[in-house]
């Protein structure tokens, strides 16, 4: 709709969305036994969603398993939920901005 | 938000089961006949296919439910109380086998996963509020 820069911006939103999924399910999950941890893997799918296409997950490796086979970790997953608020935060106010250049560019238009 | 919910409501009924065991802790009469046994929830995750975002990314999302209940099978703990009513023969009577800590720290684990839950909503939320904050 806007430029090309929101239009990244847009898809940058909709994989933090998708990675926030992911965490909840994470915590969701996080007395599930043999449940594991699953993440974005967010450097080559932003580049693959810029190209079309949905994001695909995959199961994390390294973390310590417990005794019922589960291995999320809730404070990975709350620092990740954070960090995805932080971003998204981040992208939806340069979108904000966009927004309000153009919004800015028709009201002073109607008003010569 | 649907898997965060099913998350809360799985620890919520987790909880309420360990409240159960500690309520019954003393227990010799059960309708089932016997000492009472201990209840403990088993989770399953579950593919979240509900609602119509879902269709797009259901490989995503995986939400939580209560698979089972299990029951305790261990002997019950046998106490040499003669006067009792529910006395054997023998003098014992049949009590639940209950450790009161085992019950306290999953009571624990179950509040600090149901807040965990808590906290993915909010956040959840807060990205949706920001999105609708680019419209005003």
């Amino acid at each position: 709709m806007l430029s090309r820069l929101s239009d990244t911006l847009e898809r940058y939103m909709d994989l933090l969305s998708a990675r926030q999924k992911v965490v909840a399910s994470n915590i969701a999950n996080a007395d599930t036994p043999g449940y594991k941890t699953r993440d974005i893997d967010f450097q080559s799918e932003l580049r693959s969603v810029l190209g079309g296409g949905g994001p695909q997950s995959f199961e994390v490796a390294g973390l310590p398993v417990k005794n019922d086979g589960n291995n999320v970790s809730l404070d990975r997953e709350s620092r990740l939920l954070a960090e995805n608020d932080m971003r998204f935060n981040l992208a939806s106010n340069l979108v904000r901005s966009e927004v309000q250049s153009i919004r800015a560019a028709l009201q002073t238009g109607g008003n010569t | 938000m649907t898997v965060s919910a099913s998350g809360m409501a799985a620890e919520r009924t987790r909880a309420e089961l360990l409240v159960e065991n500690l309520a019954n802790a003393e227990t010799t009469r059960t309708p089932e006949g016997g000492p009472y046994r201990r209840k403990d929830a088993v989770f399953g995750s579950r593919p979240m296919s509900a609602s119509f975002g879902s269709l797009f990314e259901s490989h995503l999302q995986e939400g939580v439910a209560v698979e089972q209940v299990s029951v305790d099978t261990r002997d019950p703990e046998r106490r040499y109380l003669p006067g009792h009513p529910d006395a054997g023969p023998d003098g014992y009577v049949a009590f639940p086998r209950m450790n009161p800590a085992e019950d306290m720290v999953d009571l624990t684990s179950a509040a600090r996963g149901f807040e965990a839950n808590v906290a993915a909503i909010s956040a959840v939320k807060d990205m949706i509020m920001r999105s609708i904050d680019l419209f005003k």
